[in-house]
């Protein structure tokens, strides 16, 4: 075998290599999207998610909703005037994705996510991740809410 | 309790990353072997007339394989910190954005080499810049243990990098060598580093934390003609913007870094877009971005420069006037050459170590594509490309997918700096564009530019680990 076949079959092996890496990465790639649309999949047709506590309308504030409606909260709930938004209050003082929720092992988090006119718990501005007890007010926007189970 | 805790991190291990690192390693050791035979093969071409023939004595030695062995455990290294740190983190990044980096480094070794560069430690350097990038790119990681510190220390950022950059270009207009190709340097010692590249990740920091607080804001305006809403944002939400924006942009165009200006507007026109979701902002600053261009052109002889070389007719090269000859032999040299790099390397190129890349200027950096080209030709071209997309296509993804606001214009804003300094850099060589000096992301020589982007690596990998933990209830 003379050098410059040999050194043609290694250009060759490169670009058969790259191309084959390009190929792997595709087919993670499908497989990831496909394991997503099954989850999405299962989220739409199964069971829906367990419900964990409520919001309470306390003081409905500048806006229309009446005091004493109630709010089912999921594990993780977002609340704004957004439609993608799990709790959709039309309120011109509450953004688009005002306010997150979440709860992990027994304890209820609150955190405002960058919204105008912020959340707060208990009067403390919820900048940061604040855990809150049932009982708690949330206050978004100008809406103020008791946290019940 | 161990069994479980053991199947439990084998479970977390993350496979996916391990397998698809396996034939980027095969392509590293191959192209690292093919280089020594092939200098062997040129310097034999050159002496006798007859066919050598292939004898396993030519294979190298084990330890001219070093560098690139060390390159592979350094990324096994960080696959196996991953998987215990940040097992939820993005798989698909590492091996990309390594594969990448280590045809860098095999390009700055072969390029170190050839006559007109003469740096024989070229690739020693980008190797060792590779490795300070991974273990940036850890601490990266472990450090943003909170990403609202990025987000709430924003003017901070912003200032820092705008500060960083003024005090190296006041040091170069000081010295007044503003033709110097490195007068955007700021030296310590041995090392010259770039401010400039840190520059564009505080300013997407900036526009995300910005843009996040204010977007509701910016989507609508408050500007009214009678009934009709101007279709601007509004001016007081915009004002710090628009500040950031044009410091940036007097800072570049004073010193001519044209390239960087056009990688700062790109970036501002795409985050725009993403914070408000109104095409029609795009649709205005490119308008005002053609004015200004054209206003710059007819003020600047050296962007009428750029101009010029662009409109260079090279196929048609057997009519060329002795004024096109004179101009491509001196301001459009880098140009001509590249293109003509670009053309003898054909569909599967010449090889690595085959082709004669030196002619280029500056070949090692802002020329590299064309080197790229000549060796491994189109076919290899359109690889790399390729990667590019998985690479902003990974980018993407982990911005649609995390969860608020800032992070997604984060992370979406980091991958824009990729796609367009790509975007500009291929376009420049090839003559689609205007050439200007911006470094192509991983492949081109550069330790400040590999460090910046390892940074951006870095930062995406920890958005994912997030918003994954954040999904399963964990954080």
């Amino acid at each position: 075998m003379t050098l410059d076949v040999f050194l043609l079959i290694l250009r060759l092996l490169f670009i058969v290599l790259l191309y084959l890496f390009l190929m792997q990465v595709v087919i993670a790639i499908l497989r990831d999207l496909r394991k997503t649309a099954a989850n999405n999949a299962d989220g739409f047709t199964g069971k829906a998610a367990p419900v964990v506590g409520h919001l309470i309308v306390v003081d409905s504030g500048p806006s229309s909703i009446l005091p004493g409606t109630r709010f089912n909260l999921l594990p993780q709930t977002t609340i704004g005037r957004g439609p993608t938004c799990d709790i959709q209050l039309t309120d011109n003082f509450i953004s688009g994705e005002h306010t997150r929720m979440w709860y992990r092992n027994g304890t209820w988090y609150v955190q405002d996510a960058g919204s105008t006119n912020g959340t707060y718990l208990n009067n403390q501005p919820a900048r940061e991740p604040l855990p809150a007890r049932f009982g708690d007010i949330v206050q978004v926007g100008f809406i103020r809410f008791k946290l019940a189970q | 309790m161990a069994m479980i805790s053991a199947s439990a991190g084998i479970r977390r291990y993350r496979w996916k990353e391990l397998g698809l690192l396996i034939i980027p390693f095969m392509i590293l050791l191959l192209e690292m072997i093919q280089l020594p035979i092939a200098q062997y093969y040129v310097s034999q071409i050159n002496s006798s007339q007859q066919k050598i023939s292939f004898t396993t004595s030519l294979l190298p030695h084990l330890n001219t394989l070093t560098p690139i062995l060390g390159l592979v455990i350094l990324l096994l290294i960080v696959n196996v910190l991953l998987s215990f740190t940040f097992p939820k983190a993005d798989q698909m990044l590492l091996p990309l954005v390594g594969l990448m980096s280590g045809i860098g480094v095999i390009m700055a070794t072969r390029l170190g080499l050839s006559p007109s560069v003469g740096d024989p430690n070229l690739g020693t350097r980008q190797l060792v810049w590779v490795m300070v990038g991974l273990i940036v790119c850890m601490i990266t990681l472990f450090s943003l243990r909170n990403m609202g510190w990025l987000r709430r220390y924003k003017y901070t950022w912003a200032l820092l990098g705008i500060i960083l950059v003024g005090l190296t270009l006041g040091n170069a207009l000081r010295v007044r060598n503003l033709d110097s190709p490195t007068h955007d340097q700021l030296n310590f010692g041995p090392l010259n580093l770039q401010p400039s590249e840190l520059l564009k990740i505080f300013i997407v920091v900036f526009f995300a934390a910005y843009l996040s607080e204010n977007i509701d804001v910016m989507s609508e305006s408050n500007i009214r003609i009678g009934s009709f809403r101007l279709p601007i944002p509004p001016l007081r939400q915009f004002g710090p913007i628009a500040t950031m924006l044009g410091l940036s942009l007097l800072l570049f165009l004073g010193v001519r870094e044209l390239g960087l200006a056009l990688l700062i507007y790109g970036i501002f026109l795409s985050m725009m877009y993403l914070g408000s979701g109104k095409i029609i902002y795009v649709v205005e600053g490119l308008l005002v971005f053609f004015v200004l261009g054209f206003i710059g052109y007819k003020l600047f002889s050296y962007v009428q420069n750029r101009f010029a070389a662009v409109s260079i007719d090279v196929v048609h090269w057997q009519n060329w006037t002795q004024q096109t000859i004179d101009f491509a032999h001196n301001g459009a040299l880098q140009i001509v050459q590249g293109l003509i790099a670009l053309s003898s390397g054909g569909i599967l190129g010449a090889g690595l170590g085959l082709g004669h890349p030196g002619f280029v200027p500056v070949v090692q950096s802002d020329m590299i594509f064309t080197a790229l080209g000549e060796e491994f030709g189109l076919a290899g071209l359109f690889g790399l490309i390729g990667i590019y997309l998985l690479i902003l296509y990974r980018g993407y993804r982990i911005a649609i997918e995390a969860s608020d606001p800032f992070n997604q214009l984060l992370a979406a804003g980091l991958t824009s700096i990729f796609a367009i300094q790509a975007l500009i850099i291929i376009a420049g060589n090839m003559k689609f564009l205007p050439l200007t000096g911006i470094p192509l992301p991983f492949l081109s020589y550069g330790g400040s530019s590999i460090i910046a982007n390892y940074i951006i690596v870095g930062i995406l990998l920890r958005i994912s680990h997030n918003t994954a933990m954040q999904r399963e209830g964990l954080a």
